[in-house]
């Protein structure tokens, strides 16, 4: 029948739209080298900038700009088929020694030694992030700092005449800014501390020893920065506090509380000052390093961000370094920290006039070379061991369970991931 | 129906606005957020308590949304990727569908169940073999892997449609038969004609999908001339310094073709009211 | 073709029923040719990199039956994520689909304007997902969100929704009841079908709207809500988006559902063979209850078309 033959032809014509293959174009000329970030919005803006600057510039190799907004799955599938980027800016520092361990990606040390790029150039605590089992797998262009800034009207008015330096003198700025109503609500709270992978630091304590190669959850000092924070808890309960929070506008906008005076002090970073300028401009404010207990870390703190890599199948390294070179070089380093208002990690950018002549950045320059920055731990499994600190403070904080018990079991679950994740490895 | 309206109608009807109205209000309420965002000064996206009525109105964030990503171009590609998606799905999902309702074939119903099982696995586990798949084919880069497998169907229609021929009466495919049709006549002038409201759901469903869809060109597309306007609205979206009234405005013109699309479908629908049965 | 094989007693198929076995080959075949260059290789890997160990960067390599047992014996956040999605599907299906049903009726009616509601009622499901969560968080904020301040001003004093482990799961059913449009879409479609002629013999037949609704209605409407009770019960084990979004699992666990965990261990954690083994358990669960509805289908569900099954 008729229709039965054209049943077949359709078949047969989807047998077809299988076969058709992707046409391949292929270019001479300058080296293509294919660039993926993870960044989107303004970020993606200045990196394009500087992408096309890069092009002008270096008339052989041609850079082809890609964002992955941050995908997790594309840019792992991308190595799962070895479809990988040149380089690649998609990858958490977080995430380095997990991939670096699974050499999926190109050690660095002999290109860095042939453009005469040096450790000192960096931050140790940036730099430290760059490494995994003695060779550097990355670069960085940006990084951040953590410190904690105050209203000064707010402190005047509270009669706090110095800066917290320690814990207990925080503790009473924090309750002497506190203010309720009549109906015992809060009108403005002094501070509540989050974030326990900084904490723990500033406590003394740390998450993984590197020169025995554990985890170290229960560190005591871990186990006292997190009972810290739950005493904000208890003291303040928590339950009015979740309350009053929710009525705080986005951090982003002209009511958020630190600038509608609902916050005395905000654990932040650098980046807050572009935020300031835009949304409360008459606020006077100042900032200063994490206070630490006694048998602490001064000036601690985590480090982070995203970082740039050369993924192991790259078929042209020499290139790609060239360009990653160049976008962890100092011009490019400074021209995107401006833009993004992001505390530049080499040395000399951070102290260059460009960045000193604003207070806040010749001081946020400073806390990234203390020797207490810490960056992620060199071990694989951080994103995942990150993920649990973050329920466990969830569950101390507002399900007020016991700090030890949550970080002994973080410690057995971390060990057992960690010996799976180190099977059959170096 | 006897006679014109009757006051019992009428208090029906009554009551049928105020029910529905009260809802729709409750319903548009986030789309009403959503323009009136897109209208509104920078500093009046986020404040708190929300401002409901932006004052003043800043019509000039659309222009500048518009231009923020290429728009147009986005569309563009968009709309392809849509439009052959609902061909290709509509011609396979009715073709299978005729075969699961009404043929009855030895093996039918257990390759039914097979059919719905591959809708149980989440997606997350089988997302690296299928992109090994079109690796080897040579697809990944292109709108391929997106336009393609619709036309080899895809269970959530096949199984919808399954169930709408379902409720087309025997009798008519039976009489055809006895005329000397055969299956694809069949299929093409008896069933087809009868299920247009399914097909017309079947076909908005699939454009909706497919131009809301932002994991598929993001996993398969490698350069951005090709993006669709879903990757294009994730470039609003920034770490630091985020401009949501812009991201709100682009989202309202995304949305809006959709809406008019949709109005004008339920006017087919409205007509194509099946007389299925046996009346004459 | 021979009716039957001269050598044996036995009738071979029918010259129609052969007929019938390939023509519903033939039209089923699109689906089975995608299926085979698709689908099936990749059901096959998720199958067998459930009993490797796989981080994705290096290619899998066998562990036998290790996943699942430390998932169903050692791991208390997989148990917690398998009751938090059965939680949905247990409480948030079914209000889901008398929701969607009952909207469905209330648009089916003959008013002016009809059209411009379905439309009103459809729209939330294209809303994109970031700002339906940015309006949700405000509208369920639990001083000033609109939700409390409605119930306040009736006397309730509103719980913390999104604040509240208590409360989360809740609030977020009621915000996935906003959504019910699309799959009343489906409804209207299967209530249009249905023919005039059945509600004027009931109508003969003395019957008033209830009886109508029970006798003529729900019954012609029976495979749609098949479909949408499958699909809905498919669709919840699988809940996902909301909640990446707007909580990322947070709340003391209370929002960790299975696909959101089920992505941390794959791409975060890099363990795609735990992973693929959370996938193939809750296929099994997703199986079993989706066989059950099967079963009991032939006792509720009508078919005018006089089809089997």
């Amino acid at each position: 029948m008729r229709s039965f033959r054209l049943l077949i032809l359709v078949i047969i014509g989807l047998g077809l739209l299988l076969i058709a293959g992707c046409s391949r174009y292929h270019t001479s000329g300058p080296t293509q080298i294919i660039y993926w970030t993870g960044w989107s919005g303004h970020e993606l803006e200045i990196q394009r900038k500087l992408v096309d600057r890069f092009n002008a510039t270096h008339k052989d190799i041609h850079v082809k700009l890609l964002s992955v907004f941050g995908s997790y799955q594309k840019v792992t599938i991308a190595f799962a088929g070895g479809d990988t980027p040149d380089v690649l800016s998609a990858v958490w520092a977080d995430q380095l020694a997990g991939y670096a361990m699974r050499d999926a990606l190109t050690p660095l040390d002999q290109y860095l030694k042939a453009s005469n790029r040096t450790s000192s150039e960096w931050a140790p605590g940036v730099w430290q992030m760059f490494q995994y089992k003695g060779h550097t797998y990355a670069l960085a262009a940006t990084t951040n700092t953590s410190f904690i800034a105050y209203n000064k009207d707010i402190f005047r008015e509270a009669g706090i005449k110095s800066l917290p330096r320690n814990i207990a003198e925080l503790d009473e700025a924090a309750a002497k800014c506190t203010m309720y109503d009549s109906n015992g609500r809060f009108i403005r709270y002094g501070f509540r501390p989050s974030d326990l992978v900084t904490w723990a630091y500033v406590f003394g304590g740390r998450w993984y020893d590197p020169s025995t190669g554990k985890i170290t959850a229960n560190d005591p000092h871990n186990v006292e920065a997190l009972r810290w924070m739950a005493s904000y808890s208890k003291k303040y309960d928590i339950r009015r506090m979740q309350g009053f929070e929710s009525t705080f506008g986005s951090d982003q906008s002209v009511s958020g509380p630190f600038f509608v005076g609902k916050k005395a002090m905000w654990q932040t970073g650098e980046w807050v000052d572009q935020y300031v300028k835009r949304y409360a401009e008459h606020l006077n404010w100042g900032y200063f390093p994490l206070p630490y207990p006694p048998g602490g870390r001064p000036n601690a703190m985590s480090l982070g961000g995203s970082v740039f890599v050369i993924p192991a199948a790259c078929k042209h390294k020499k290139e790609a370094w060239e360009f990653l070179n160049w976008i962890c070089g100092p011009e490019a380093v400074a021209d995107f920290c401006e833009g993004i208002g992001n505390v530049p990690p080499l040395r000399a950018v951070a102290e260059s006039p460009r960045f000193i002549k604003k207070p806040l950045f010749a001081f946020a320059g400073n806390l990234i070379s203390s020797k207490n920055a810490f960056g992620a731990p060199q071990m694989p499994i951080w994103p995942t061991y990150k993920q649990e600190i973050a329920r466990a403070e969830d569950f101390a904080v507002y399900g007020g369970q016991d700090p030890k018990k949550l970080l002994d079991a973080i410690q057995k679950k971390m060990e057992m991931e960690l010996a799976d994740a180190m099977e059959g490895r170096k | 129906m006897i006679g014109g309206k009757s006051s019992v109608q009428r208090r029906q009807a009554i009551l049928t606005h105020l029910a529905l109205g009260l809802l729709s209000v409750v319903c548009l309420l986030p789309f009403y957020w959503l323009v009136a965002t897109s209208l509104k000064a920078d500093m009046q996206v986020h404040a708190m308590p929300p401002v409901w009525v932006p004052h003043p109105v800043v019509w000039a964030n659309y222009p500048k949304a518009l231009v923020y990503i290429p728009f147009l171009h986005y569309m563009k590609n968009t709309l392809f990727i849509c439009l052959m998606t609902v061909f290709g799905t509509l011609l396979s999902c009715s073709l299978v569908a005729y075969s699961f309702s009404k043929i009855k074939w030895p093996g039918r119903d257990a390759l039914f169940v097979l059919v719905l099982s591959t809708l149980m696995l989440p997606g997350q586990v089988t997302m690296i073999p299928i992109f090994a798949v079109f690796r080897w084919l040579g697809w990944i880069g292109s709108y391929k892997p997106l336009i393609v497998p619709s036309f080899f169907g895809s269970a959530f229609f096949i199984f919808l449609l399954r169930q709408f021929f379902m409720t087309i009466p025997q009798e008519l495919s039976d009489a055809a038969r006895v005329d000397g049709a055969g299956e694809l006549s069949i299929y093409r002038m008896v069933i087809l004609p009868l299920a247009k409201p399914a097909l017309i759901t079947v076909g908005l469903f699939t454009f909706i999908g497919a131009w809301n869809d932002f994991l598929g060109p993001l996993l398969y597309l490698n350069d951005d001339s090709k993006y669709t306007l879903s990757l294009g609205l994730q470039q609003y979206v920034s770490q630091h310094g985020q401009e949501w009234q812009l991201l709100m405005a682009a989202a309202t013109v995304m949305v809006v073709p959709i809406i008019i699309i949709f109005l004008l479908a339920q006017r087919t629908f409205v007509k194509g009211i099946a007389l299925t049965g046996l009346k004459g | 073709m021979k009716l039957a094989d001269p050598q044996s007693d036995r009738p071979r198929m029918s010259r129609s029923a052969k007929r019938d076995l390939r023509n519903g080959l033939l039209f089923a075949s699109p689906w089975i040719i995608g299926f085979s260059v698709f689908t099936a290789y990749a059901i096959a890997a998720s199958l067998y990199y459930s009993f490797c160990r796989y981080d994705i960067l290096t290619p899998p390599h066998w562990i036998g039956l290790k996943n699942y047992s430390r998932l169903i014996v050692d791991d208390e956040v997989f148990r917690r994520s398998l009751w938090n999605t059965l939680y949905m599907v247990i409480f948030g299906l079914p209000i889901g689909l008398v929701a969607s049903l009952a909207l469905s009726l209330l648009l089916n009616a003959k008013v002016k304007g009809i059209a411009i509601y379905r439309t009103i009622f459809y729209i939330p499901s294209l809303v994109p997902a970031v700002a339906v969560a940015t309006l949700w968080m405000w509208l369920l904020n639990t001083d000033i969100g609109l939700v409390n301040v409605i119930l306040s001003k009736i006397g309730i004093m509103g719980p913390g929704w999104l604040t509240d482990p208590k409360w989360a799961k809740p609030a977020l059913i009621l915000m996935g009841l906003w959504g019910v449009g699309g799959s009343s879409i489906i409804y209207l479609a299967g209530l249009q079908g249905i023919p005039e002629h059945l509600y004027e013999a009931a109508e003969l037949d003395g019957a008033g709207p209830m009886q109508k609704l029970r006798h003529v209605t729900l019954p012609m409407l029976s495979p749609v809500i098949f479909f949408n009770l499958i699909m809905g019960l498919i669709g919840s084990f699988q809940y996902f988006t909301q909640i990446y979004i707007m909580t990322n699992g947070g709340l003391q666990d209370s929002t960790l559902f299975y696909a959101l965990n089920l992505f941390n261990r794959a791409f975060v954690d890099l363990r795609m063979g735990y992973a693929s083994a959370m996938a193939w358990i809750l296929f099994a669960i997703t199986l079993l209850c989706t066989l059950l509805v099967f079963k009991t289908s032939a006792k509720w569900v009508y078919y005018e078309g006089g089809a089997s099954k």
